[in-house]
């Protein structure tokens, strides 16, 4: 397994592994044992699993106490909370994102075809309000919500439906269940890693079912009372689903995280989150303390990142890197540093590119579709880009020439598919622009389309992402221009961008290209699977979705990846699962349809000096939800 | 009289505030996509797709799918009654939402707006009795610099240098140990310690205008006749000033308040958002951008009865003041 996602050169030791010992006197926080005392809560070993997760931590052993302060947008910045506390699944990943670890599955099994899934769940753990977390949970999550049509539509959740069949589980007994498929998923142990397949144990089977008409006949009357539109509304509003804020906003809602909402929680007045310990946590350091060390995080609620800055140059964030990392303000934080008494973390970008351009190969404009879909235009566009004069002024010398893919180190990097026409050549680019039979020129120099319309096209751009993006098309229009062809930039808002997409009425955008560490889970430049992110070939996501019945028909290069990527899928083996996406990526090569500029530099993140236990360098990456599997549970403040 | 006047006056705010709905609901649909269109952007940025079933259903469950005037129907006839409809984004009601801000945006537009007629009056007459003075150049600069410097750009300047010298970050509305606290004198106190600098920001984009109107409407009235007179019968000259020309003077200046009512609420929302204020300038902002309907449309909304409502009292208090207007 480690050779799947062995990243070379780019592996990180964090020195965080996890060793079962069995620790028998356990200790815990002095504000919890003084509960004890008083008989509120039960003793700590009896909150504890029969087995708890024993944390080695990253330098030593910690010591209780302290607030973790940290910052959140206003809107939608839900994740800002769920990449701190971590999609505690039935699997995570390990620290340097190179395997999928036990998490709250203490083991499991495969079957040979790897359909079927057998998972011993930790005895004895408890949700946060002290009742026992069972199988039955993961039961109530299959069994009265997967399939529910009321609860996800015609639609649920992609990750456990396989060949049009969603996932089915079985009860062996009150710590073991077994999820099966219809059809191999060689996948599903990644999957369950990734923050979007929690589900599974997310939902307390003993407080949310009272939200659920099966358990509760009378649920209409809290329907009503809520005003929620049906029970499945009301539902989310008090359990809370993946991707929406709901899920912070309700503090009776039991979990299984390191801290848990107090009456300070996410909802749409808050002007400050307060999360405290959760008392029944799961897991203990290599001594026997109980984690999580800190006592409580804190986020303020800011409506304006700029704000979030000043905080963190007066010494008042004490670890966060969200809505940090624009790279104009690394200079001040390093300017800042004494003064804040922070340090400055590195974080792994995980994108192939920091400028991606992709032309629409879908293009309406039959004339523009043919020259689109020609790949010498596509080489000759990348072969024009000057990128050492892009990376130079725009990127402030940071990065090299590259085009997308995983990054050099990880066992995909492939160099074909990095470094192919990344030297800028334009001889050869109007060499091979003339061959295309696009030798006719206006009076100001550009070519001329067979249909005597000049060679010009926009390209969309979204300045609110990357201001840098907007600074890169001034030069790299004029270096086309070069070349005899217009284009022009675009700025677009964000949601015109995706409209544009939708309606298939753009013909070139520009985003960053994700897949650099992560090139398995985010293939969207590589294929065109991703109905928002493949923009190369909209039209083809839409028909591979859809069975063929929507979009356009595609490339048989491009169909050839499909069926690599459902042998992928299917596969069991790791080793035969690698060499079925190298595979891929050498298609994907061959055809050249999404180039970009330069390797994108790595992130920052800052940390308060006072706070130990932070690896100074990980992932970042969404499908690795930074910081969270580097466990801040295992953080602590010195003393 | 001035019971009919203002029972009137109300009456007409419901047809006002029913064409207002109309436009606000009509500028909330005017940016391409919905509420769920930008919710699917920001999915995909995170790298996330999502299916086009899932979004069917939550656009049928949010009414998104339903014609424009049917969606404006439901919103209003619920306006009505008293109901703001529920905020997309929070799956909660908008006006639990928005309730929880209102106090403390009244706080801040209240307390500015003492604060700034409460400066420009002894300056206005001070620059006017001592016209072309040092004086009046002095107070007239920094009225001036006050109005051409943008607000947010001096509530970033005031934040910058409490973090240069202090250390602190002066951002928002409570200190951590005052926050999520039941109501007390030391929370008012720290309340203040931190809404000052909001109230300086909002307050001296208005100054320069109010000093320069109280100038201007005083050295009218100055060189008339009656003041002479009454300055030739020996009356000493500051009770003169207070009492006469002054009080005749203050007309614009207090209808001025209908005017700068709105100013200071849109004014408001930049600063807030700089200043990480909870009002409702920020989540106004925040709602727009995610397109949550019924909650912007609702915030909208009471915006626009403060200002219908500013109008009223700036008209209420000119006629309480000057007995020549009448009430009709």
């Amino acid at each position: 397994m480690t050779l799947y996602w062995k990243m070379g050169a780019l592996a990180l030791s964090l020195g965080l592994v996890t060793t079962p010992t069995w620790a028998q006197d356990y200790n815990e926080a002095p504000a919890l044992a003084e509960a004890v005392k008083a008989g509120k809560l039960p003793p700590v070993a009896e909150r504890l699993p029969a087995k708890p997760e024993v944390i080695t931590p990253v330098e030593q052993i910690g010591t209780y106490g302290g607030t973790i302060r940290r910052g959140l947008r206003g809107s939608s910045d839900h994740n800002n909370i769920l990449r701190f506390l971590s999609p505690q699944g039935l699997t995570r990943w390990n620290p340097d994102f190179t395997e999928v670890v036990p998490n709250l599955a203490e083991s499991w099994e495969v079957s040979d075809d790897a359909s079927e899934y057998t998972f011993h769940l930790r005895e004895g753990t408890k949700w946060s309000d002290g009742a026992p977390f069972t199988a039955d949970d993961v039961l109530f999550f299959v069994n009265d919500l997967l399939t529910n049509a009321d609860f996800y539509g015609s639609a649920p959740p992609a990750r456990f439906v396989i060949e049009g069949q969603p996932m089915t589980a079985e009860k062996i007994d009150d710590y073991t269940v077994k999820l099966s498929f219809v059809a191999p998923y060689g996948q599903f142990l990644q999957e369950l890693a990734t923050p979007l397949a929690q589900e599974p144990v997310l939902w307390a089977k003993h407080y949310c079912s009272q939200f659920h008409p099966t358990y509760n006949s009378d649920v209409q009357s809290m329907v009503d009372a809520e005003g929620a539109a049906d029970w499945a509304d009301l539902f989310r509003r008090k359990c809370g689903d993946l991707e929406i804020p709901a899920r912070w906003g309700n503090p009776d809602r039991p979990t299984l995280d390191p801290w848990v909402a107090t009456d300070e929680a996410y909802t749409g007045d808050a002007t400050r989150v307060v999360f405290e310990r959760n008392p029944y946590f799961w897991q203990v350091d290599t001594e026997g303390n109980q984690l999580p060390y800190v006592d409580k995080v804190r986020w303020s609620v800011e409506q304006d990142a700029e704000s979030l800055v000043l905080q963190v140059l007066a010494g008042e964030i004490d670890m966060q890197a969200r809505h940090l990392d624009a790279s104009k303000n690394i200079p001040v934080y390093y300017e800042n540093q004494e003064r804040g008494g922070y340090d400055i973390l590195e974080r792994l970008n995980s994108d192939a590119n920091a400028m991606g351009f992709y032309l629409n190969l879908n293009e309406k404009d039959p004339e523009l579709n043919k020259v689109f879909n020609s790949k010498d235009f596509r080489i000759a566009l990348s072969l024009g880009i000057n990128r050492d004069e892009i990376i130079d002024l725009v990127y402030l010398g940071q990065g090299e020439p590259f085009q997308i893919g995983a990054r050099p180190g990880h066992a995909l990097y492939n160099e074909q598919l990095g470094r192919q026409f990344t030297e800028y050549d334009p001889d050869r680019a109007n060499e091979l622009l003339d061959g295309l039979g696009l030798t006719e020129r206006d009076a100001e120099g550009y070519r001329l389309l067979p249909d005597g319309k000049r060679l010009s096209f926009q390209v969309d751009v979204i300045p609110t992402l990357q201001v840098e993006w907007v600074d890169a098309m001034e030069l790299v229009n004029e270096q086309w221009k070069a070349l005899g062809i217009e284009t022009t930039t675009n700025t677009v808002e964000r949601t015109l961008y995706y409209e544009r997409g939708d309606s298939n009425d753009f013909e070139m955008q520009v985003w960053n290209a994700p897949g650099g560490l992560d090139p398995t889970l985010s293939p969207r430049n590589v294929m065109a699977v991703h109905p928002q992110g493949s923009r190369f070939a909209l039209q083809w996501a839409k028909w591979y979705l859809s069975g063929g019945k929507d979009g356009m028909e595609p490339s048989d290069s491009m169909k050839r990846r499909y069926d690599l990527f459902a042998e992928f899928k299917s596969e069991a083996d790791l080793q035969k699962q690698l060499e079925i996406f190298e595979k891929i990526h050498q298609e994907a090569a061959d055809a050249f349809e999404v180039f970009g500029v330069a390797l994108p530099a790595n992130k920052v993140g800052i940390k308060s000096r006072k706070l130990k236990n932070v690896p100074m360098s990980f992932p970042a990456a969404w499908m690795y939800p930074d910081p969270g599997p580097t466990l801040p549970q295992q953080y602590y403040f010195e003393k | 009289m001035l019971l009919r006047y203002f029972i009137r006056r109300l009456l007409w705010m419901i047809p006002f505030l029913f064409v207002v709905s109309i436009v606000v609901f009509a500028l909330i649909q005017a940016p391409p996509g919905d509420f769920l269109t930008t919710y699917v952007a920001k999915m995909a940025e995170s790298n996330e797709g999502i299916d086009q079933a899932t979004l069917e259903r939550m656009r049928e469950q949010y009414g998104l799918d339903r014609s424009l005037p049917v969606q404006y129907w439901k919103w209003i006839s619920g306006l009505a009654v008293g109901d703001f409809g529920q905020s997309f984004e929070w799956n909660q009601s908008a006006w639990s939402v928005i309730k929880s801000r209102l106090p403390l945006t009244l706080v801040l537009m209240l307390s500015t707006f003492i604060f700034a007629w409460g400066v420009a009056l002894p300056i206005g007459i001070y620059s006017a009795v001592r016209k072309y003075t040092v004086g009046d150049y002095v107070v007239t600069f920094f009225g001036f610099l006050g109005l051409a410097t943008p607000n947010f750009l001096l509530a970033l300047v005031v934040l910058y240098l409490g973090v240069r010298f202090f250390g602190v970050h002066m951002g928002g509305l409570f200190s951590d140990e005052y926050e999520g606290e039941p109501w007390s004198l030391a929370k008012v106190i720290d309340l203040y310690k931190h809404l000052w600098i909001g109230i300086l920001v909002l307050g001296t984009a208005i100054l320069a205008s109010l000093i320069r109107i109280m100038r201007a409407n005083l050295l009218d009235e100055l060189s008339k006749p009656y003041v002479t007179t009454a300055r030739a019968k020996g009356m000493a000259e500051w009770k003169l000033i207070l009492k006469y020309p002054v009080r005749i003077a203050l007309n614009p200046f207090i209808s001025i308040i209908g005017i700068y009512f709105p100013a200071l609420i849109s004014g408001a929302v930049v600063t807030a958002v700089v200043l990480g204020y909870p009002t409702l300038g920020p989540l106004m902002l925040q709602s727009l951008l995610a397109q949550d309907m019924h909650l912007a449309g609702g915030i909208l909304m009471i915006m626009c009865s403060l200002t219908v409502v500013g109008m009223l009292i700036s008209d209420i208090l000119l006629a309480l003041l000057d007995p020549r207007v009448r009430y009709d």
